[in-house]
């Protein structure tokens, strides 16, 4: 043992004794992947991400190889699917269908966010409203909307009606609900300052609560837009001339699963997509909330 | 008295009156008296502490001035007239969290103005008048997030003044800050104080901070909260000399006393019923 008096020397030798391998050490040392709640690097990021897609991609691949083998075209193989995407978008069928089911999916759910937004912030703000309209939305909430399909072809036809009424029945209850979260999230020394600072009701609203609910709402928007899309596969498979859904209900006749497999594929690069422009969009508009 | 009968107010009605005000919340099916009876009479421009232990009722009494808070009973009057509910003539600084994190220091200090429909220009000349008397110009376009906890009590003081309240309304507003930041901050609030000349009731649990900073102290008890002793502070002029006299170190030694003991014989009774 070194003397407590050799000051920085003796440190450094301690230090360096302290690093050579085999000595005990004090704590525990964790890898960056694998600590609860630490960030990893940026390449890691990318790399992660870049690799489980991958592995996804090669299991399909290698799955509709062996299966072709086997039996006949069950799974097609990635490039069959690149091809019958392709036919789809030269023939026009795939452009029709988009446009057809963006439309359904972006008018509903527009009617949808638009009675969240106001009803949820009422919820939200106001213990009467709150008391009004609980019980009615803890009921209404546990109808399956998609069982209310028979009864809108009934009442409402075939034609676009029935189906945007359907994605708004799908989505609204849950808008509302978690919109009224959102908003009761508003701390109360915010209400009180305004109030302090001559705002009435309808400033606070205005000034304090719709702001400070505003990226709660975009999430809100975000997360429950896959249910819209789920409502409108629901109204297409039933009764529907044109639209992404509708296309795979036809492909199943011909048998063609390469087309079924391409449309499946496009929902899920729509909703990455509406994702990401979402989680931008919050970011762009309240700077004042980013983590 | 709940109602203010009478004909015409005497003379010049006191700046703000609290006449018997009580307040008793439910807890557990339980009536708690917060606060019992308090009276207390601060004329135009005073500066007055309201000094207790956590729990004496004081936050409750300077909300019920703001009208935050409805009383149980007895009435709240600012210039003779029955305080109903929050208004910008009562301007109101809380100890934390208070800014709006989406508006710009300028837009937080401009609010009560904007709300109050005053024209663009003379609101942002006023703006600029606070931004300079608070030090705080070179972040004007910043958010709240970007600023020190200081900075954020400045912002929130030139905000609670803009809208030029009758009443400036402090409940524990440097309790968050540190020591040294504190101290800059109730000299600043000194200097705030004696340029606009404004009524201010500050609610603290820090004896040296209610003597260095008010003519007149109200020490509160609790359970029920009340007033139990008002404590003229004989000091004029502020500076960091009046720390050392020896009337403040007395004053000090008295009021740590009545705060302190008080609290103790609450808990050790506390006890006893428990």
């Amino acid at each position: 043992m070194t003397g407590a008096d050799d000051g920085a020397a003796g440190a450094a030798r301690a230090v360096a004794a302290a690093r050579s391998p085999g000595r005990p050490t004090r704590g525990r040392r964790q890898h960056q992947l694998l600590r609860i709640r630490g960030g990893i690097s940026l390449p890691w990021r990318i790399g992660l991400g870049v690799v489980g897609v991958a592995v996804l991609f090669a299991a399909w691949a290698i799955t509709s190889q062996i299966l072709d083998s086997a039996t006949s075209f069950l799974v097609p193989s990635p490039a069959a699917t690149w091809d019958a995407f392709v036919r789809l978008w030269q023939d026009g069928t795939l452009g029709d269908d988009l446009i057809a089911s963006v439309r359904r999916v972006v008018i509903g759910y527009a009617i949808s966010v638009a009675i969240g937004v106001v009803i949820g912030i009422a919820i939200g703000s106001f213990a009467s409203a709150e008391a009004y309209f609980e019980p009615q939305i803890g009921f209404l909430r546990y109808i399956p909307a998609t069982a209310l399909t028979p009864l809108l072809l009934l009442w409402l036809g075939i034609d676009e009606s029935p189906k945007i009424t359907l994605i708004v029945l799908g989505t609204v209850f849950y808008n509302i609900v978690m919109v009224a979260d959102v908003a009761r999230s508003v701390p109360r020394e915010l209400i009180n300052a305004a109030a302090t600072l001559g705002a009435g009701r309808w400033a606070t609203l205005r000034r304090v609560i719709v702001p400070h609910s505003i990226p709660g709402i975009i999430d809100v928007t975000r997360i429950n837009l896959a249910a819209a899309w789920l409502m409108l596969v629901v109204a297409e498979l039933l009764a529907a001339q044109e639209g992404l859904a509708f296309r795979i209900v036809r492909a199943q006749r011909f048998r063609a699963i390469d087309t079924m497999f391409a449309l499946l594929i496009v929902f899920g690069v729509i909703g990455l997509v509406s994702d990401v422009a979402l989680r931008q969009l919050r970011t762009f508009v309240a700077r004042w909330a980013r983590p | 008295m709940t109602a203010i009968a009478g004909p015409e107010p005497l003379a010049r009605p006191s700046k703000l009156v609290v006449d018997g005000v009580a307040k008793t919340f439910r807890s557990g099916g339980r009536p708690v008296d917060a606060l019992a009876d308090v009276a207390m009479t601060v004329d135009a421009g005073e500066l007055v502490c309201l000094l207790g232990a956590s729990g004496c009722g004081k936050s409750t009494l300077l909300n019920i001035i703001a009208g935050l808070d409805q009383p149980t009973a007895g009435a709240v009057l600012v210039d003779g007239e029955l305080v109903v509910g929050p208004g910008a003539d009562r301007g109101v600084v809380f100890q934390q969290y208070s800014l709006f994190p989406w508006l710009s220091v300028r837009r937080n200090i401009g609010f009560g103005l904007e709300l109050a429909g005053v024209p663009r220009a003379t609101r942002q000349a006023r703006v600029e008048e606070l931004l300079g008397i608070m030090h705080l110009a070179e972040h004007a376009d910043r958010l709240p997030r970007e600023l020190s906890g200081g900075m954020r009590q400045r912002v929130a003081i030139a905000r609670a003044l803009a809208p030029e309240p009758d009443v400036l309304l402090l409940d524990e507003p440097f309790a968050a800050l540190d020591a040294q930041t504190r101290r800059r901050m109730q000299d600043f609030l000194l200097t705030v104080w004696k340029r606009t000349g404004c009524t201010i009731v500050m609610v603290t649990h820090d004896v040296e901070e209610a003597i260095y900073v008010s003519g007149r102290i109200y020490v509160m008890t609790p359970r029920p909260g009340r007033i139990s002793e008002v404590v003229d502070v004989p000091f004029g002029d502020r500076s960091s000399a009046v720390l050392r006299d020896p009337r403040f170190l007395d004053l000090r030694d008295e009021l740590s006393e009545l705060v302190s003991s008080r609290t103790t014989a609450h808990r050790f009774a506390f006890h006893v019923e428990g």
